[in-house]
């Protein structure tokens, strides 16, 4: 009788407290953390949005889409921006430490463009011809129908969600040792833009100073840029959607703010950073 | 990766171009995360910027593309020698380092737990992971705790390239369950559950499992191939080949400690899961797991779970069996920052391997040559061979989690896991309900062995009483069930610390009252005996547990973890 009575003390004092916590008001500071592919859009919907809402504080950071995902899953940030899905390890991390298997918002799309460098002669390349230079099996440009030179390539760190989603649909593979890795998508483009016969690849809303190379499915298709219609068409094969995860379902300035990304002003955004809509 | 020194005048745009460029974003920014290289290549530069220039020397007369020409050409011998030490730190990067160390103070209410309170470190883990190539993983985890060095994790992981679902394990690793596999250092109520520890105890296992993941299916299929003893304790009654008594001691074989296997038999375990996504709610994971194994009787006897007797056993090698099966499910609710509800159910079969003694093959009889050997006339005596028979129990067990986010930074968590040990004795026939059998031996030879003054054999005639011992005494809990609430409540201090307090509350199985029970000056029972009674002595001071009632034995946990 006397244990009994004895748990249902620590019992309501326990419900207690998880009740007050739970409905404490949500702050007003939002952290968002993440993909670096989509820094440029991040901050312009943060800058815009806080000007409207100069209540709200919203701070963003970079990373890498790995980076951000860990930030959520050890409480560091309140939106993760990725430019790859969740894997199935991360959400098992989340699960055990939230309960929650996280919230996924489809908030852009984006055609990952390879760069080359505007005095390089080759124009297209194909998905086949892409994974054979960058895991290291053709090493010329001439195999390639460029010049006679060898191909420098540049690439992203593996915390990228660029660099999975690179290695897991167009590479299929490692990636050549030779590939030097960079910490920013701005970093590719920059080291391609000064080597004439450097190739790497990222976001199209980098694509400033480089050659957008056109790529093709496979040798018999035809080669497609990337851009809002063969994004939308899916013609362009080397499209992603670009997420935004949350612990939970989102509430108060938060459930706002994610609601004014997807509304008709934050997908305006999207397009004028570079990035394409999700509808 | 030799760059080419172009020989062609550049202009100075060209010049500021490349350098702005080249160097200072495609050169020196990509380096600005990677600490150590940054370390090194500083460790170069500062030298040789220093250090007065010999072969790179550019002189006053050099005209502008001459002096850049030279530099560029010492900037790429400083990326030829980069580019060789990225390769050897690039070898490192393949190691991963992590570990926890857990450090807490305990306090029980149990009379018979002396001391009733101190500090442990419970758990102190490094795990070292590395990963040679893509798809292959090595892992090394020992665990530092003082006074008991152990090996936690040490397996080599293969993860096939092909169809990316399979995945060969070999070496020491989590058996397959789900609280087993659940981090140690993410457990909410801070300990496993009794069923899972005494199932698997230890956690770990030696062999081979294979792992079924198809790519973008939530389906998860473990097979494992183990010792299955591991973790365990047995009692082997044929392990001493002298013994001054007559008859061989019995030895205790931690199987945990040595990692060796008891016996020869294997056990299998099969374990699939599934994950359902249920929109924004949550998500849900069912699961089963069937062990069928094996283990050595160690004896000449074997009793059923209710204690009648099942049959003689010609061999102590023969096995007992080790089946049992089990479900789980873990709901993840979006509801008011996140609510978890998990648990699991086992049952079956576990077979406890017995003991017994023989007499001890005797010394080998020298003719000795020492003068002061002495020939010891030993009496005639009466031994009795102590001999427990092998039980397969039935038992079932079960644990049920409760876990609430509060917040960011805390966590609650209350479970209540139940473990019954034998489904086939009630409480009203523990203590009962027991199996004893007396066998008149042969008399024979005793030998005595004095190793104090080299060898000294005697013979005489004795009488061996053979006695098949009761398993379940009046002091034994072996079938007495356990119920434990705990409740845990987690404060994320950081990423890295967390801090944990826990209550514990045990609520033991009763039995009926005992009667006729009378204690000697140590606390040991010696009187007439029904019920469940334990004796103890604490400090010179002896009481004992009488099941008729719930024992006080309620403990509190305040842990600090710290994890890298």
């Amino acid at each position: 009788m006397k244990r009994s009575k004895t748990i249902k003390t620590i019992a309501g004092v326990i419900l207690m407290a998880v009740i007050t916590f739970a409905f404490m008001p949500a702050p007003k500071k939002i952290t968002i953390k993440g993909s670096d592919t989509m820094v440029l859009i991040a901050q312009r919907w943060a800058e815009v949005y806080m000007k409207s809402h100069p209540e709200v504080a919203l701070q963003v950071t970079g990373g890498g889409s790995g980076t951000g995902i860990s930030a959520l899953i050890n409480g560091a940030t309140d939106i993760c921006n990725a430019s790859r899905p969740m894997k199935q390890s991360e959400m098992d991390q989340l699960k055990e430490r939230y309960g929650s298997l996280g919230i996924e918002i489809r908030c852009a799309k984006d055609g990952i463009t390879v760069y080359l460098n505007e005095s390089n002669p080759v124009k297209e390349l194909s998905v086949k011809q892409l994974s054979g230079i960058y895991t290291g099996k053709i090493k010329n440009w001439k195999e390639v129908g460029g010049p006679d030179a060898e191909i420098k390539l540049y690439g992203r760190e593996n915390s990228s969600g660029t660099y999975v989603f690179f290695q897991e649909n167009v590479v299929k593979g490692d990636y050549a040792t030779s590939c030097q890795t960079l910490p920013g998508t701005a970093a590719v483009v920059n080291a391609v833009k000064n080597d004439k016969y450097g190739i790497g690849y990222g976001g199209a809303a980098y694509s400033k100073g480089i050659k957008q190379c056109m790529v093709k499915k496979d040798d018999k298709s035809q080669a497609y840029a990337p851009s809002a219609e063969t994004i939308k068409n899916g013609t362009y094969p080397i499209s992603r959607y670009l997420y935004m995860y949350l612990r939970n379902r989102p509430t108060g300035e938060l459930k706002n703010y994610i609601d004014w990304i997807l509304g008709p002003e934050g997908q305006k955004l999207v397009v004028e950073q570079g990035y394409f809509p999700v509808k | 990766m030799k760059r080419e020194c172009t020989k062609e005048p550049i202009s100075q745009e060209d010049n500021s171009v490349r350098h702005s460029g080249l160097i200072n974003t495609n050169y020196f920014r990509m380096k600005t995360k990677k600490v150590t290289l940054f370390a090194l290549t500083l460790g170069l530069l500062v030298p040789m910027m220093l250090a007065k220039p010999v072969l790179a020397q550019t002189t006053p007369t050099d005209t502008l593309p001459q002096q850049v020409n030279t530099l560029r050409d010492r900037i790429n011998g400083f990326e030829d020698r980069l580019a060789t030490a990225e390769g050897d730190l690039s070898k490192l990067t393949k190691i991963k380092l992590s570990g926890y160390i857990q450090a807490q103070y305990f306090n029980y209410e149990q009379s018979s737990n002396y001391p009733y309170n101190n500090f442990m470190i419970r758990r102190a883990r490094i795990k070292v992971t590395y990963e040679a190539t893509n798809g292959v993983a090595f892992v090394l985890e020992p665990d530092f705790q003082p006074g008991n060095f152990s090996i936690k994790n040490a397996y080599a992981q293969i993860n096939e390239p092909w169809l990316k679902t399979f995945s060969l394990w070999a070496g020491k690793f989590d058996r397959p369950d789900y609280e087993v596999e659940y981090s140690s250092s993410n457990l909410e109520c801070l300990e496993r559950s009794k069923v899972i520890t005494t199932l698997y105890p230890d956690e770990k296992a030696i062999g081979f499992k294979l792992e079924v993941m198809p790519p973008k299916t939530h389906l998860k299929v473990q097979l494992a191939l183990l010792n299955g003893n591991e973790g365990y304790t047995y009692t082997d009654g044929n392990k001493n080949p002298y013994d001054p008594n007559g008859v061989s001691p019995v030895n205790t074989i931690n199987a945990a400690q040595n990692n060796v296997d008891f016996d020869g038999f294997k056990d299998l375990m099969l374990r699939a899961t599934y994950a359902f996504k249920l929109g924004s709610f949550g998500g849900l994971n069912i699961g089963a797991h069937g062990y069928y194994g094996k283990v050595k009787a160690n004896a000449y006897d074997l009793l059923n779970s209710d204690y009648t007797y099942n049959k003689a056993i010609s061999n102590p090698g023969t096995s007992i069996r080790r089946n049992w099966a089990g479900v789980e499910a873990q709901l993840y609710m979006d509801v008011l920052g996140g609510l978890t509800l998990k648990g699991e159910y086992i049952f079956g079969i576990n077979g406890a391997p017995g003991y017994y003694t023989t007499q001890a093959n005797p010394p080998t009889v020298t003719t000795n040559s020492m003068s002061h050997d002495t020939l010891f006339q030993v009496q005639k005596t009466t031994t009795t061979i102590s001999k427990v028979p092998a039980i397969e129990r039935n038992f079932m067990g079960y644990y049920v989690y409760l876990i609430k986010n509060v917040g960011k930074r805390n966590q609650f968590a209350v479970r209540y896991d139940y473990y019954n040990p034998n489904t086939k004795i009630n409480n009203d026939s523990i203590g009962y309900k027991r199996y004893s059998k007396s066998v008149s031996g042969t008399p024979t030879n005793k030998w005595t062995y004095s190793s104090g003054t080299n060898m000294v054999v005697a013979t005489n005639a004795q009488t061996v009483t053979n006695t098949t011992n009761a398993l379940s005494t009046i002091n034994s809990t072996n079938d007495l069930a356990l119920g434990t609430w705990t409740f845990a409540w987690t404060y994320f201090f950081s990423n890295n610390i967390k801090i944990q307090l826990a209550y514990s509350i045990p609520i033991n199985e009763t039995v009926p009252a005992a009667t006729g029970v009378t204690y000697n000056t140590n606390g040991v029972v010696t009187g007439n005996k029904t019920g469940v009674i334990k004796g103890y002595t604490v400090n010179g001071v002896s009481g004992f547990y009488d099941y008729n009632n719930v024992i006080k034995q309620n403990f509190l946990t305040l842990r600090i973890q710290a994890k890298f």
